[in-house]
């Protein structure tokens, strides 16, 4: 009988599950791939730039104005040297390439939104954290980041260039003050939970100092709706860094971004749509590209989260 | 006249990534008119993908490949829906385990019932009102018209899982099936549950397929038993032979692993020293918020009082919410006490805070319930185990060097030590459980529901290792339990709890030979099977 069980234990206790990791779920996932080939083709093109036909987005020619696009003119460099140039998505009014603008366009864009998604993740990380796991902190904290939340980004963009001046970090910081604490609401709701969890009480029982609690029990099991929730936030921020662009409230006119382009084309929209088209269609596909990116992500890490949205 | 339902050659495939190629396979068995069939098995054994099938609630990732379901002779196995809805509710439904969740919370229990009968039935509104408060009365509910008005929050578990069964009953189906309906409520409520439907199905004649991993529940309720073992039906039968007379090696194995209800008489040390003194311990729980004024206060534990001694076992048993967990966390300090002390050799436990609690933490540890949620799923084994031992500093070198010899002892490969959690099942995460507890060597143990939720066979094992460990190190444990049989098995000494108060307390033997209280007389008597003797075979054989 006792030589029985112990056969049936060993039995039990030597067969070990294999299962699919989450590395080669997210290469499955082909909105993953769609997602990451767009974002890896848009960084090529931000890195790239000088490179890719494009002359300076600043240089303007009197003599190019308003080209249609395909059309070929003439643009003169600093230098005082006069080119031929085909102008792929026409010029604007002052007759600068709308090609080069928007392709230059794309380095802003992208580094607003990573800059701004890791800024958020960083604020609401260790404001969650806190929050989440040591009581007297959040009643303070999440007041504080209700106050927060409540100012519209417009608002803050508008104050901050006013009193500093319209700079990429003006824009980031902008942006990341009313996201911030959305990523910190979502770090401390899966705080609470986690911190009851039996494996978190295991390690109270054995000893575990409370900050190796927070950093190695509790963050690691954050990270997955965290690397998504990051994806939104990066998508978002692009998109209220081109409206403030757009309102004169973002970057000077005179550095190329989707927005800035955008609001010099506006007003001649109805004769130049293309002023508008091509920045328009480049924000368009970069947002789309973040979010498919994200959703992927969102199936393959976080399958349980996945359900629920 | 045809039986209830009759299920032949029945296939059932798996996805393509399954660990089998068919959930079931070659499943052949009958339900007759007023007969309760078991179908037992333990987790994976298919037992309730056939009780889908059968109600044609199978996903599309599970097709039934081969063979017939027939419903009173009806062949319903590829029926349309349209046919299958009619067939719901009128000839054959269904109740399912969780009475929390199988009711929908925004609807009066009344209206929920009123909409089974508005799908089949041309009553009137007055007609259709009238039978439902009759048959509320007759699933012995009080009060039937304050029941028909009720919210399903504001009624019991037992109360919920009643109002399941009046639904599954009012337009008499020829055949009901239970999947696991008692497996989440209490054990007293339990039997009221059992005894109901039995009395229900003799009365209108139903067949009742009675899904269950409950052996006891089986001995309580079943005329016949199925057995299932990874898809296959192994065995079948009248349940005195299935049940008393085993043919196959797997219902053998698994009978033999019920505990029985009687505790062994066991030779005690009475002069061992005492571990772990608890006086006058109290928990209260709730107080003053921001915005409250009003003091609502739960007395989760009151004046609780034990003594366990070196190398011997306490039992705490007791209902849900009758705070034996309680207890368990104000010992190992999850929870600070309210008010009494914990004598730990010496040390009063429920007065120390801050490092000096944190330098005895390691001489209590303790074991949880769920396999699935007590380890970090993001850390290697190996570094669960290690982390306490290096908290108290040893060496990552030392600490590694114990990891390798705990896994042995709680019969593991210590090469595995590398691996994440999710690639055990849950018998072996309990065993990883145990040795990360056994690796700060406490003094005292606990075990909370620590085999509760593994199936019977692999909680025969782990209650073996607990023994083995326990005799071994001659540790004092504290085995917090809702299974009475579980408890007989273990236990040197029993402490009843109800409403957080101790009920009952002395030696495990005179406890379960003659309990004084009325409590312990009344959860004694509802724990299902109690009467079975379901170890007298194994003597004979």
């Amino acid at each position: 009988m006792a030589q029985q069980d112990t056969s049936s234990l060993s039995v039990e206790a030597a067969s070990v599950r294999p299962q699919q990791s989450a590395w080669q779920r997210m290469r499955a996932s082909g909105s993953v791939r769609f997602g990451a080939i767009f974002l890896f083709i848009l960084i090529f093109i931000s890195v790239f730039a000088p490179w890719l036909g494009t002359v300076d987005p600043t240089l303007f020619d009197a003599a190019s104005r308003d080209l249609l696009p395909g059309k070929f003119g003439e643009i003169m460099t600093l230098e005082g040297e006069v080119l031929k140039h085909q102008f792929l998505m026409g010029s604007d009014s002052f007759g600068r390439d709308i090609y080069s603008r928007v392709i230059y366009g794309t380095q802003v864009s992208l580094l607003v939104g990573l800059l701004t998604a890791l800024a958020s993740l960083a604020l609401g990380i260790v404001f969650g954290l806190l929050s989440g796991y040591i009581r007297w902190v959040d009643s303070v904290v999440m007041r504080v980041m209700d106050g927060l939340m409540a100012i519209p980004s417009i608002l803050i963009a508008i104050a901050l260039v006013a009193l500093w001046r319209g700079s990429i970090t003006t824009v980031i910081i902008a942006i990341t003050i009313p996201e911030g604490p959305r990523v910190t609401r979502l770090v401390r709701s899966l705080v609470l939970s986690i911190r009851e969890e039996p494996y978190v009480e295991a390690a109270i029982a054995i000893g575990t100092p409370t900050w190796r609690i927070m950093l190695f029990h509790i963050l690691p099991n954050t990270v997955a709706p965290l690397v998504v929730q990051g994806t939104y936030i990066c998508a978002a921020a692009i998109l209220v860094e081109a409206i403030l662009s757009f309102l004169g409230v973002g970057l000077p006119p005179d550095i190329p971004t989707w927005g800035n382009i955008m609001a010099e084309g506006r007003p001649q929209f109805i004769q130049y749509p293309h002023n508008i088209f091509f920045p328009g269609i480049f924000l368009a596909i970069t947002v789309l590209a973040v979010n498919i990116l994200g959703d992927g992500l969102r199936d393959t890490l976080d399958p349980k989260m996945a359900k629920r949205l | 006249m045809t039986a209830a339902l009759e299920v032949q050659n029945l296939y059932i495939a798996l996805p393509s990534e399954g660990d089998r190629k068919h959930a079931v396979a070659a499943v052949n068995f009958s339900v007759g008119r007023g007969e309760i069939v078991c179908l037992v098995g333990e987790s994976g054994s298919g037992k309730s993908v056939i009780a889908q099938s059968v109600m044609g609630l199978l996903p599309k990732s599970l097709p039934v490949t081969e063979g017939k379901i027939l419903l009173e002779g009806e062949d319903i196995t590829h029926a349309p829906l349209s046919r299958l809805r009619e067939l719901r509710a009128t000839r054959m439904s269904m109740i399912f385990q969780e009475p929390m969740t199988a009711l929908n919370p925004v609807m009066r229990c009344g209206e929920q019932i009123d909409e089974v009968l508005r799908a089949h039935t041309t009553l009137s509104e007055s007609e259709r009102k009238k039978k439902i408060l009759a048959i509320v009365e007759e699933v012995a509910l009080p009060d039937p018209e304050r029941m028909f008005q009720a919210f399903p929050h504001q009624l019991s578990g037992g109360q919920r899982q009643r109002i399941m069964i009046a639904m599954a009953l009012v337009l008499e189906p020829v055949l009901l099936i239970a999947d696991e309906p008692t497996t989440a409520l209490d054990v007293t409520t339990q039997a009221q549950i059992l005894h109901l439907i039995s009395e229900l199905q003799r009365k209108h004649g139903t067949g009742v397929l009675f899904i269950t991993h409950d052996f006891g529940v089986v001995a309580e309720i079943a005329d016949r038993v199925a057995v299932l073992r990874l898809g296959d039906l192994v065995e079948m039968g009248p349940k005195e032979d299935v049940l008393m007379r085993p043919q196959h090696d797997y219902t053998k194995m698994l009978i033999a692993a019920v505990p029985g209800i009687h505790p062994k008489a066991k030779a005690r040390q009475t002069n061992a020293p005492i571990v772990l003194q608890v006086v006058g311990l109290d928990k209260t729980y709730g107080g003053l918020g921001w915005f409250s004024s009003k003091r609502h206060e739960v007395h989760a534990a009151k004046a609780v009082n034990f003594t366990i001694r070196k190398g011997e076992t306490l039992g705490i048993v007791g209902e849900s919410g009758s705070g034996k967990s309680t207890v368990a966390r104000c010992v190992v300090r999850l929870i600070d006490p309210s008010a009494g002390s914990i004598d730990l050799e010496g040390d009063d436990l429920a007065r120390l805070s801050g490092a000096k609690l944190r330098a005895l933490r390691k001489r209590v540890q303790i074991v949880f319930q769920d396999p699935y949620r007590s380890l970090n799923p993001r850390r290697t084994v190996g570094e669960t185990i290690m982390e306490g031992p290096m908290n108290f500093g040893l060496s990552r070198e030392e600490a590694a060097k114990r990891a390798r010899s705990l896994m042995e002892w709680v019969r593991m490969d210590p090469s595995v030590l590398n691996r994440y959690p999710h690639q055990f099942s849950g018998g072996q995460r309990q065993r990883i459980s145990i040795a990360r507890a056994l690796a700060m060597e406490p003094e005292l143990l606990i075990a909370d529901e620590a085999v509760s939720a593994l199936d019977v066979s692999v909680q025969a094992q782990v209650l073996e290792l607990l023994e083995e460990i326990r005799q071994r190190l001659n540790l004092a444990m504290l085995f917090i339990t809702h299974d009475l049989r579980v408890a007989a098995q273990v236990c040197d000494d029993i402490v009843v709890m109800s409403k957080g108060e101790v009920v009952e307390y002395g030696a495990a033997l005179e406890v379960f030979s003659a309990p004084k209280h009325a409590y312990t007389q009344s959860l004694f008597a509802a724990a299902p099977g109690r009467d079975f003797p379901f170890h007298q075979s194994k003597t004979a054989a």
